[in-house]
């Protein structure tokens, strides 16, 4: 298991330092000179050469690689063009919304996909099955953008139930001052017992998070349906059914617990692929989230900024594959001796 | 769950909360962090009832507190919070009272004096006198960053006495306009900290005189700043008047109408056409369409390839469908007359153009091209993204096709745009070049000094005019403006008509329209185009 670890924590460094090289090459093959992005427009050519001169922009190229790498190494992911701040800074500043943002996404998404796809494949080829295939469908091929769209609209603007934008009723910290742990409110409010403030993040987080639950609940459900199924053709299945278990006894309490590995192996992937997935939800519900600093850093090619978000998301990539592969090789031995 | 898989979930959840808390301050979010609905009441300055004011804008706010090198989007707060010597009003064309209360120039337009208003106090605290203007100034000069070029013309600053500031200029200027400038300008207390001044308001401080001062700034958020009112404000608080400002980016324009139909907030700086129609058609909201100071220019090269020829430049002005694209735009442009904007001295009405196919193919046939003559072939380089440049192109596109002429249009980033439109080798330059241009501070000089003017190193010169009588009559233009302004006019209308009609080194098809919607309580609203997108709320009344 050590051995396996360790070959794959290194595949892991390889892929993050691949994925550096590859963000420092387009950081710097975009068209435009950085300079300009920061010192602006109208800036005198003495502006620029000291915009040039800060950011190491005269320096041959390798140097440039070798002083990006080095200073990653020390932590410094550079200085934004556009907020001119340091871009770990703005980093972390806006990844905690996203990750609460996310994690309650995910959260409906097993609450609501792990269900669907046990009535799917309890009731095989009947109307519910047919129901959550074609709703699963829906879920995973519609846009994300269109949909927050259309939830905001009727449920927010035309029905009024829920909050238009935004991560919670910010008059409330004039009431209700919140303490900063974790910098997710959610979980600080939770932690502090501000009530006030759970209550209404948790509100905020409804119609956002159902939006960005809609993939991921879609493919947790096909995944369960068809790891269900799978699982009650087995033998140990005809062994339960001869016991004289119901047919929702068997996939419940005997075929749902091995069904469900792949599943949590493929949340750990679609974790990731959610955080990008939500910048265009962030955009409509004001979430202050890194999509906000994403749109705005490629609004204002702050290629420092794009590639810090751009390193963010592969590493969270990177993680989530080794997590997968780690939990693979504890679940199955003939993985780790692949 | 065996042992190893439970270790791996707890191994997972302590990364997450981690990474969380490696992002947490250990601060307390809220308190002073007040971001209150509008209209919402509470103990205020002068303790009457209290009304804030919310500000939509689709982008964030600040990208550089300190005064002196402020030059983006936080000019929307910084003119609340900071003032300037004067302040441009584009009804008059004239710049007017604001710190200083009156002032005076030489008749050689090189000596300017104001006088400064008695009894101003910056939000530090500390007096606003002669030499705390002059060390603001000289600051924002020697930081030399932003827009502090509009001190160009300065030799020496004096401050005579508390209220006399005295501006000895190397050449004539408009230092009046000048100092009504939206970025630059300001005067601010260089004294408030004893250490790094620049880091000091970098951290969220502001030392401006300014009617509201900062509350709360929280970079990255929804609410990213709130300011409050200034206790002191030289005006005072009589009367009814906003007490906050809570500036929320929102950057999705149909989140932004959403949230002021639900009353959530006071202005939204930007919409698009089919929202802003749906504004002024609904009851709890009003709309207001300003001309802006900032134009579409089509410049094209004068220097080298086909449009070398004159004929074929007057032609292109010729084909391009001005009133089409007006129409198009639905509201966000208007036609424009010359190329100084409305509300600016040298503005002149009466040079609106339009569309004459029969002219363009008359004058292309001249040149040897147009139907049935030589095909032509031009490359244009315009804005990627932006849908108004666009439309332009397509319509350009669709006009120059019946003429037998290709339009080979890129849209790129502005910086390679410009680089292109740089370029050292005069054949890899493009032949028409689209861009926006907007003054620094309200004088149309900015247009014909910097797009106009020959230059040997190409900055903004795009359309590459080197003409030695323009750049004379450019060169007239700060004098004229400080001293005569009757001749300034004048110079302007002919140098409009020598850069558009005889040289036709540019077409103008339209200046950009402000397109504001806001709550229909919010009373006294007025665009000022010299201050792109900002509201001055001490000026606004709240209502019901």
């Amino acid at each position: 298991m050590l051995r396996y670890l360790i070959r794959r924590l290194g595949q892991a460094v390889l892929v993050v330092a691949g994925v550096i090289v590859l963000t420092f090459a387009v950081m710097r093959l975009v068209p435009g000179d950085p300079a300009v992005a920061y010192a602006g427009p109208k800036a005198t050519a003495a502006e620029l050469a000291e915009a040039r001169r800060r950011f190491g922009l005269d320096d041959p190229l390798p140097v440039q690689l070798w002083n990006y790498l080095s200073d990653l190494l020390r932590g410094d992911w550079g200085t934004s063009l556009h907020t001119r701040q340091p871009v770990r800074d703005d980093l972390f500043q806006a990844f905690p919304a996203s990750l609460e943002l996310v994690g309650a996404a995910l959260i409906i998404a097993l609450a609501v996909g792990v269900p669907l796809g046990v009535a799917a494949a309890r009731y095989k080829g009947r109307l519910p099955d047919l129901s959550v295939r074609l709703s699963s469908m829906l879920a995973v091929s519609v846009p994300v953008f269109w949909l927050a769209l259309a939830l905001q609209t009727v449920f927010a603007s035309g029905l009024g139930w829920f909050p238009v934008a935004g991560e919670y009723d910010t008059s409330l910290d004039r009431t209700s001052p919140l303490h900063l742990y974790t910098n997710i409110t959610a979980v600080d409010a939770l932690i502090t017992g501000n009530w006030p403030i759970l209550t209404s993040t948790l509100w905020h987080l409804v119609l956002p998070a159902l939006v960005i639950a809609a993939y991921p609940a879609g493919v947790v459900a096909q995944m369960t349906r068809a790891a269900l199924i799978e699982e009650a053709s087995r033998d140990h299945a005809r062994l339960e059914r001869a016991l004289g278990f119901g047919e929702t006894a068997v996939l419940t309490r005997f075929a749902l617990r091995p069904a469900l590995n792949p599943v949590l192996s493929l949340i750990a992937l679609v974790f990731a692929y959610s955080i990008v997935n939500g910048f265009l939800v962030e955009a409509v519900f004001n979430w202050p989230g890194l999509g906000r600093y994403a749109a705005d850093s490629i609004r204002s090619l702050d290629t420092p900024a794009i590639a810090g978000v751009t390193l963010l998301v592969a590493v969270l990539y990177v993680v989530a594959n080794l997590a997968v592969d780690l939990l693979q090789g504890v679940v199955d031995p003939r993985v780790r001796a692949r | 769950m065996r042992l190893h898989k439970r270790l791996l979930a707890a191994g997972a959840v302590a990364a997450v909360t981690l990474t969380a808390a490696a992002c947490a301050g250990g601060q307390v979010r809220g308190a002073a962090d007040s971001t209150p609905q509008p209209g919402s009441s509470e103990g205020a300055a002068g303790g009457t009832a209290d009304s804030t004011f919310v500000y939509v804008p689709n982008l964030d706010v600040v990208t550089d507190w300190d005064p002196a090198s402020s030059y983006s989007n936080e000019i929307i707060a910084m003119q609340n919070i900071y003032e300037s010597l004067t302040r441009y009003n584009p009804q008059t064309k004239k710049a007017e009272p604001r710190l200083a209360s009156s002032w005076t120039v030489s008749p050689d337009g090189k000596k300017w004096t104001f006088t400064l208003r008695e009894g101003v106090k910056f939000h530090t605290g500390k007096p606003v006198d002669a030499a705390a203007a002059k060390a603001a100034i000289e600051r924002t000069i020697k930081e030399g960053q932003g827009a502090a070029y509009i001190w160009g013309a300065v030799k020496d600053i004096e401050a005579k006495d508390a209220t006399t500031l005295e501006f000895t200029l190397k050449y004539p200027a408009p230092l009046d306009l000048i100092a009504s400038a939206g970025y630059a300008s300001y005067v601010y207390d260089t004294t408030a900290v004893s250490g790094d001044l620049k880091k000091w308001f970098g951290e969220g401080h502001d030392a401006g005189s300014g009617p509201y001062t900062i509350e709360s700034w929280q970079k990255g958020k929804e609410t990213e700043l709130t300011l409050k009112a200034f206790d002191d404000y030289w005006g005072g608080w009589d009367g009814p008047h906003y007490k906050k400002i809570a500036y929320r980016v929102t950057p999705e324009l149909t989140t932004a109408w959403q949230l002021l139909q639900r009353g959530e907030v006071s202005f939204v700086q930007r919409l698009n056409a089919q929202l802003f129609a749906q504004a002024g058609g609904t009851d709890t909201v009003q709309t207001s369409q300003t001309p802006s100071f900032q134009n579409l220019l089509v410049l094209f090269n004068t220097a080298d390839g086909p449009l070398k020829d004159v004929k074929l430049r007057q032609a292109l002005q010729k084909a391009i469908d001005y009133d089409g694209l007006v129409a198009a735009l639905k509201g966000s442009g208007v036609a424009a007359s010359g190329l100084v904007p409305a509300g600016l001295l040298g503005n002149i009405p009466g040079m609106t153009p339009k569309q004459d196919l029969a002219g363009a193919e008359a004058l292309l046939k001249e040149a040897g091209y147009g139907p049935g003559g030589k095909p032509l072939e031009l490359s244009l380089t315009y804005a990627q993204g932006d849908a108004d440049q666009e439309l332009l192109v397509t319509l350009l596109s669709s006009a120059l096709d019946k003429l037998n002429v290709k339009l080979q249009a890129k849209p790129l980033q502005w910086t390679t745009q410009w680089d292109q439109g740089k370029a050292k080798d005069p054949s890899k330059r493009q032949d028409i070049f689209v861009m926006y241009w907007f003054p620094d501070y309200a004088d149309a000089y900015s247009w014909f000094v910097n797009v106009f003017r020959s230059e040997k190193d190409v900055q903004f010169n795009l359309s590459y005019l080197k003409d030695e009588a323009i750049d004379k009559l450019i060169d007239e233009l700060p004098a004229l403006t400080a001293t005569d302004q009757a001749a300034a006019e004048k110079t302007y209308a002919e140098l409009q008509n020598k850069i558009i009609n005889e040289r036709a080194a540019v077409a103008v098809p339209y200046v950009q329209n402000y397109q504001r919607a806001f709550a229909k309580s919010v009373q006294g609203y007025v665009d000022n185009p010299a201050y792109p997108n900002v509201v001055f709320v001490y000026d606004l009344k709240p209502g019901a």
